[in-house]
């Protein structure tokens, strides 16, 4: 209980202070909406008139820092996120959100899964089969895929399948000309436009998986009670499984729990890439044009994310692990 | 008197007429909009050309749709000219005191360009069927009027904060009278181009109209929506459009595409038909691609290097000597922009677009016409410096602006010859803006908004009443130019009351620009425009200008529209 009780106080202060930080950082940055909006309107359009629409919509200039601060935290607490004061000027921030949501969850939440399901998988064969034909390429191939940069790929892959081959769909997250709905010609559009992003995402992200299980897997082949399930004549596949890949994998889900929290900040370049409309994509234009409500959500969201999914990793490992119970 | 106008019937939508050579100038009494004699007749159409067709235009929106259609707040690009009209159409491509009738059907100035008044024509419908009258026009302007938000070209501003000056708008049956309290000629472009008319009856009842959405927005425009998503806006031809027979396209598609390289790609592929942003590479990526795409950017405004006036080595005019006559414009052109940009020069008029205005014989006369590296030298000797005692110069940018650093790079070399080291500095939008109105650089590389003449660029980087001190954020003149002769220059232009005698102030001004050298004209900014001919005719060329290409062209866009038709549906 001491231990929920001090994980939890930990989590709120951490929390406290991110949030602070997210407040002001983007306050630091040099320009400032009014700034980003004359420059939208290539300089056609008189400056009163902007700031007067900028403040219709909630922007203060004017108004203090401090004060400004804790109409921020009570805001972020009650759920009044306001209105975009950058690219999409005037839109509730929440509708953004929501409309980000689910395209990033998605495309980045499913990639996510697919790649730590599959990276363990392949590892778990690769380090059990150590030197074997599986073991003798594929660690030095992933090493190089893992550190290519994932916009570059995504690049390549834009010129090859949907410039040269024209076999897939390179921007949007569907068919623009479709109206949404269930109908199964948009169904297939949604996924026909996830398969390159989501396969640039799985190239560049599947190798870390599997180098970390497959390294995992050859420590414990080597442990004893390995040796002992191997004297029992237990079958291979069964002490593959069974008893060496589950304490194989622990250090892997902590790793899958943090990464799940990293899911909601999307994945910024590949977003841009591909034209698709999530939340990264969102972070990015909030950024580049000052909107001040639109960041402290999202990165508000982004926190959360990640603090929530660094706390059940915590819970879990402890209930996985009594070693970890005692030392808590 | 001579500027009073009466638009013509036919005066310039048609696709067989010139806009020229059908419009008639009539004189007028003083003050009066002048007989009706057009009436309601509306511009000669294609009549014989069949509907259908879809156009879908591949321009970078940035962000994704929000679906929100208020033409007078934030969402000009997607609603006026789609969905709303303003009085008339000026193209800043061709003469501009030949306007095309919109919503008004002529219009005339009193004698001293402070009375304003406009026939409204009859007979027009709002998209709901309601009738559109006077009344909502004076609504409109009085709309502004009373919420500042919405008056984004300071029309009810003091003429001395560098507004219009308006002080009273009124309907009267079928005639708008606008009262300013000075010459107001200037803007004009902006009173009867710019500003998006509409409907009181829906627009009374919408509380405050800065932050109204408009969803289902009412229009008198060629279009409606017919569906929005925040992927893309489908337009669908508004059926009870008052131009008969128009718009022959039934459907525009306009998704919202994030960023440049996505929707290059869809023009490439021949997916949309209609783009507006600079494509590296064109002609392998492009044009190459089918006998059906094609280019046409016509310049509007300069990119020029603005050299600090008041501080740093840049204050030194035999230095911006030496940087003018030491740039090699038409290698900068095809280098940096590939050939997709021309050269600018020294007077700051764009060519061919305003060559009216252009002072060429002081261009002649001033060296500047060409790269001159023996004068760029002697003026760089007597300013200190030489290849062996370069001076540093920084030069601020935005990053992203790809053409732009490749200029620059071509810059750097040519100003290397003669001893200016330069180090060129990207900085982010929002530091870039803030540096530029703060007059935080030695010389910086920008590209102001054009207009209908060379006036409205010039007066922005050049009126010193826009420049602030250093430090403070300026609205122009940027540099920090400071010449009385050349602000009494500007006010005589706006007080003009002929095109000669705007010219000659223009001119005139040009001969500042050759001897101050406040401003380094370096490439002409264009409309970016490609399309394809494989269904859609009628596009905007240089043999045919009649309006501004790039579909962020608003409200030109419109006319784009009106003049489009499909091949494959006649």
């Amino acid at each position: 209980m001491r231990f929920v009780v001090r994980r939890l106080s930990m989590f709120l202060f951490t929390l406290w202070a991110a949030m602070t930080l997210n407040f002001f950082i983007p306050r630091l940055m040099p320009g400032n909406p009014l700034q980003a909006l004359e420059a939208r309107t290539r300089g056609k359009v008189s400056p009163t008139a902007l700031e007067s629409i900028l403040s219709s919509f909630g922007y203060k200039p004017n108004a203090g820092l401090v004060p400004q601060y804790f109409t921020y935290l009570k805001d972020m607490a009650t759920g009044q996120w306001g209105q975009s004061i950058g690219l999409s000027l005037g839109e509730p921030v929440r509708q953004i959100v929501l409309q980000a949501v689910p395209w990033t969850l998605g495309l980045i939440g499913l990639t996510t899964i697919i790649a730590f399901l599959l990276g363990n998988v392949v590892g778990i064969v690769a380090g059990w089969r150590r030197g074997g034909a599986l073991d003798s390429w594929l660690p030095s191939t992933l090493v190089i895929t893992a550190n290519l940069p994932y916009y570059w790929v995504g690049m390549l892959l834009i010129l090859l399948f949907s410039t040269s081959l024209n076999w897939l769909p390179a921007d949007f997250n569907y068919d623009p000309s479709l109206v949404p709905g269930l109908s199964p010609g948009f169904v297939g559009s949604v996924v026909q436009h996830a398969v390159l992003p989501s396969f640039t995402l799985l190239v560049t992200s599947v190798g870390g998986w599997i180098l970390t299980m497959r390294n995992n897997m050859i420590t414990t082949v080597a442990e004893d009670y390995v040796r002992m399930a191997r004297a029992k004549g237990l079958a291979d596949r069964k002490i593959m499984f069974g008893y060496a890949a589950r304490n194989a994998m622990l250090p892997n889900i902590s790793g899958f729990a943090m990464s799940l929290g990293f899911v909601l900040s999307g994945s910024v370049l590949v977003e841009y890439v591909y034209n698709y409309p999530g939340l990264g994509y969102q972070l990015l234009n909030a950024v580049d044009n000052n909107d001040y409500p639109l960041m402290q959500v999202l990165f508000m969201l982004y926190t959360i994310a990640v603090l929530v999914s660094l706390l059940a990793a915590d819970f879990f490992m402890v209930w996985l692990d009594p070693r970890a119970r005692e030392k808590g | 008197m001579r500027r009073t106008k009466l638009l013509a019937a036919g005066a310039a939508i048609g696709l067989a007429v010139t806009v020229a050579g059908c419009s008639s100038t009539q004189h007028v009494g003083s003050g009066s909009g002048g007989s009706n004699a057009s009436g309601n007749t509306v511009p000669a159409l294609s009549a014989n050309l069949k509907t259908g067709g879809t156009v879908t235009i591949a321009n970078e929106s940035g962000a994704t749709w929000n679906c929100q259609f208020n033409p007078l707040t934030t969402n000009q690009q997607e609603a006026a000219g789609f969905i709303y009209e303003s009085l008339l159409y000026i193209n800043p491509l061709q003469d501009t005191s030949t306007p095309t009738p919109l919503l008004a059907t002529s219009y005339a100035w009193n004698s001293s360009d402070t009375q304003l008044t406009f026939d409204v024509r009859s007979g027009v419908k709002w998209s709901d069927g309601t009738a559109f009258s006077a009344q909502d026009v004076a609504y409109t302007f009085n709309l502004l009027k009373a919420n500042s938000s919405l008056d984004t070209f300071a029309l009810w501003s003091a003429p001395s904060s560098g507004g219009a000056g308006l002080t009273s708008v009124s309907a009267s049956g079928d005639k708008v009278t606008m009262d300013f309290s000075a010459n107001a000629s200037v803007f004009f472009y902006d009173v009867a181009n710019m500003v998006p008319i509409v409907p009181e009856h829906i627009w009374k009842s919408v509380g405050n109209p800065t932050n109204y959405t408009d969803t289902k927005p009412v229009g008198t425009g060629p279009f409606t929506v017919g569906s929005c998503t925040a992927n893309n806006i489908k337009y669908t031809a508004n059926p009870t459009y008052w131009m008969p027979n128009e718009p022959h396209v039934q459907t525009v598609n306009y998704p919202a595409y994030l960023s440049n390289d996505p929707a290059n790609n869809d023009l490439a592929s021949g997916k949309a038909n209609w783009g507006g942003q600079y494509i590296p590479n064109i002609n392998s990526f492009y044009l190459a691609k089918s006998s059906n795409f094609h280019i046409w950017s016509p310049p509007v405004s300069n990119v020029s290097l603005i050299p600090n006036m008041q501080q740093g080595p840049t204050a030194n005019l035999n230095v911006r000597q030496a940087i003018a006559y030491a740039l090699d414009r038409a290698q900068i052109a095809a280098i940096g922009e590939q050939g997709e940009e021309t050269a600018a020069n020294q007077t700051g008029v764009v060519t061919p677009t305003f060559s009216a205005y252009l002072n060429s014989s002081a261009l002649a006369a001033s060296g500047y016409s060409s790269q001159n590296l023996t004068k760029a030298t002697a003026a760089l000797k007597d300013a200190g410096y030489s290849t062996s005692h370069p001076l540093s110069l920084t030069i601020k940018t935005v990053t992203g602006y790809t053409d732009w650093d490749a200029d620059l790079q071509v810059v750097k070399q040519e100003l290397a010859g003669i001893g200016i080291n330069v180090t060129v500095l990207d900085e982010a939008d929002n530091t870039f803006t803030s540096d530029l109105q703060n007059g935080n650089f030695q010389a910086i590389m920008y590209g102001p908004p054009g207009g209908p003449t060379p006036y409205y660029e010039l007066h922005l980087m050049l009126d010193s009443t826009n420049s602030q001190a250093i430090g403070s954020a300026a609205q122009g003149d940027y540099g920090r130019y400071k010449n009385a002769a050349v602000d009494q220059l500007f006010g005589d232009y706006a007080s003009a009351t002929s095109q000669s005698a705007q010219e000659d102030a223009i001119k005139q001004i040009e001969t500042y620009m050759i001897n101050d050298v406040p401003l380094i004209p370096v490439v002409q900014a264009v409309d970016w425009f490609q399309y394809s001919t494989a269904d859609l005719q009628g596009w905007p060329s240089a043999s045919n200008p009649y309006a501004q290409p790039a579909p962020w062209n608003y409200p030109d866009l419109e006319m784009v529209l009106l003049h489009l038709y499909s091949t494959s549906a006649q």
